[in-house]
């Protein structure tokens, strides 16, 4: 029985890591190619998860119908975005710190919209797969997790293909390693980077849908709590290497998971934090960071 | 005009002007005037400042200050209810916890930009979840602790000795070696230690100062309000509030987190007055076109702009 309860935490840690590792993936693309620290990153996230609520009551079709179309919006709302608020931003001296408090700005009025259309309440997605649960050698799985963690893998599968293979993954990957070389080799950053906000915010609300699927309910204000998440795991993982946010999302799925069969529930949330101390203790620059941040 | 006797004129004026404003706030409550918006202008006015002296004159942004003050709201709460107390002893309670958990928290400072505040984050909410999970014998557990003594004069005055005392220490690092050893290692750490500054020690100094006006502030708030919970002890929009006010103002002034703090409530005041129900919304569009036009914060970009204002901003 014990065993049971174990495995089954096990793989709920996995899907949810996945997911909270994509999140962290999407925010470690803003901060590694621009360094700018994106505080309303819950908030698209949450975006998503309406989102979706919004296509499956207006079309009836399958939710995960509504994948890229999300994303399709969600990039569109990125670049919209970038072109807004980054001329004016990394002009300053400080754009970190500028950049934090001018998404904290939007994270606020973001979380108010969503108040605003779609009131207080928790609101869920009431879609239920069939059959909702899937046996596999004894053990009782819900079909939405694993529905959920194929997509997530398969997610996961063409951002790495798109980092590693394509010029324009590469370009991202070298702005993150240098934003200053990359220029001298004749790329646009300023397109660049506003092809990674794109790419960024879609995924955020991509990630928001496959959370709706799997968590029970979602409120507006529930923004701030998934971009500390994303911001443990990419520290977790290494500032600034999408691939280590995965695994450094997957380890705080785990941890979490686990930690709610030992501990009381008001105490397992400490797990995920005391890990993320422990690490930066140990190793400052996270699991797959080369270059400890100064 | 010689540069010492620049830094004398404008020091005298801001000296002036908050020994005049504290004498007007003092006599406040014998006019009759309610003391709920001046006790909150106070209180944010010694947050920001507090927080400036780490962010502004480190260059380190502590995005979970709040722990400090909520260690100081608790440390206060805990020694007046639970080991009967009096409210000094408290306050002085709330004091040391500051300090020890600044020296706890120190190591921290190995790490640089988003990767400190982010430890820093986690930090408070360690801290908040810790203290909710107490047996409820030492830490009223989830329902918090009611102090049962409530002096909204006491803790008014008390408050604004806090808000004056945090105000005359930034300015006297405004002109001090520390001060100018501070900055120079926020904008060059090699150089400064080349030149032999101690960057530990200094920012040590900075760091323990810094918390402790927050806990010491957090213990106030509790005795005004007369019930501490981890919710709103913890809670992060402290620590966001405090940031935001302070770079309004413009970090690394002296005088910015004032203007900041007086100016953003105003704002929040209208706001709420005028637009209930968008009123969060206005709130993020307001800071939003801060950061966008006014990077440097109201007193920073002035400075920046009109160079002949150095004569009185700083």
């Amino acid at each position: 029985m014990y065993t049971t309860l174990l495995i089954q935490a096990l793989i709920s840690g996995i899907i949810l890591g996945a997911l909270y590792g994509l999140i962290g993936c999407s925010l470690t693309i803003i901060y590694g190619t621009m360094r700018v620290v994106n505080f309303s990153h819950g908030e698209f996230v949450i975006g998503g998860c309406y989102a979706v609520m919004l296509f499956y009551v207006a079309s009836g079709l399958h939710p995960l119908l509504s994948v890229p179309l999300v994303f399709v919006a969600f990039f569109v709302i990125g670049l919209a975005l970038y072109f807004l608020l980054m001329p004016r931003l990394s002009r300053s001296d400080d754009p970190e710190l500028a950049s934090f408090l001018t998404f904290y700005g939007v994270s606020l009025m973001a979380g108010a919209a969503l108040l605003y259309f779609f009131g207080a309440d928790t609101r869920s997605l009431n879609y239920v797969f069939t059959p909702s649960v899937i046996r596999i050698a004894g053990f009782i799985l819900p079909t939405a997790q694993l529905v959920v963690l194929g997509i997530g893998l398969l997610i996961i599968i063409a951002l790495t293909w798109f980092l590693y293979r394509t010029i324009q993954g590469k370009a991202l990957r070298a702005a993150i390693m240098n934003r200053d070389a990359i220029q001298i080799v004749g790329v646009n950053i300023n397109n660049l980077s506003a092809l990674a906000f794109g790419l960024a915010l879609g995924l955020a609300a991509v990630t928001g849908v496959l959370l709706a699927l799997v968590f029970p309910a979602f409120v507006p204000f529930s923004g701030l709590d998934f971009t500390l998440i994303g911001f443990v795991v990419i520290v977790l993982g290494g500032l600034g290497h999408p691939v280590g946010a995965i695994v450094g999302g997957i380890i705080f799925g785990i941890a979490e998971q686990l930690s709610i069969i030992f501990l009381p529930q008001s105490l397992s949330q400490v797990v995920g934090f005391i890990i993320l101390v422990g690490m930066v203790a140990l190793r400052p620059s996270g699991l797959f960071g080369k270059v400890a941040m100064r | 005009m010689s540069s010492s006797r620049l830094v004398w004129v404008r020091t005298s004026i801001w000296i002036a002007f908050l020994v005049l404003s504290t004498a007007a706030l003092a006599l406040l409550p014998h006019m009759g005037y309610s003391l709920a918006f001046w006790f909150n202008l106070l209180l944010w006015i010694a947050m920001a400042s507090g927080l400036n002296l780490m962010a502004g004159f480190t260059g380190y942004l502590p995005f979970g200050y709040v722990a400090f003050y909520g260690i100081g709201a608790y440390a206060a709460a805990i020694s007046v209810k639970m080991l009967g107390l009096p409210i000094w002893a408290g306050l002085v309670a709330s004091l040391l916890a500051g300090a020890a958990l600044s020296l706890l928290f120190a190591r921290t400072m190995v790490l640089r930009g988003i990767y400190f505040s982010i430890v820093s984050l986690a930090l408070a909410v360690i801290c908040r979840l810790l203290i909710a999970n107490l047996p409820d014998s030492v830490a009223g557990g989830s329902f918090g602790i009611p102090l049962g003594i409530s002096n909204p004069l006491g803790s008014y005055y008390l408050m604004l000795a806090v808000a004056l005392a945090t105000l005359l220490i930034v300015t006297w690092l405004a002109q001090s070696r520390l001060g100018l050893a501070l900055l120079a290692i926020r904008d060059d750490p090699d150089t400064a230690e080349a030149m032999g500054v101690n960057i530990g020690r200094a920012r040590l100094k900075a760091w323990v100062l810094s918390s402790i006006i927050a806990s010491v502030t957090g213990a106030i708030e509790a005795w005004h309000t007369s019930i501490v919970d981890t919710e709103t002890a913890f809670n992060l929009l402290i620590s966001t509030k405090a940031i935001i006010y302070a770079v309004a103002g413009g970090l690394g002034t002296v005088i910015g987190p004032v203007v900041g703090v007086v100016t953003m409530l105003i704002v929040d005041d209208l706001i709420w007055q005028n637009f209930p129900i968008l009123n969060v919304f206005l709130l993020g569009l307001v800071i939003v076109l801060l950061m966008l036009f006014l990077p440097s914060g109201i007193v920073g970009t002035l400075i920046r702009r009109k160079p002949a204002l150095r004569r009185v901003l700083f």
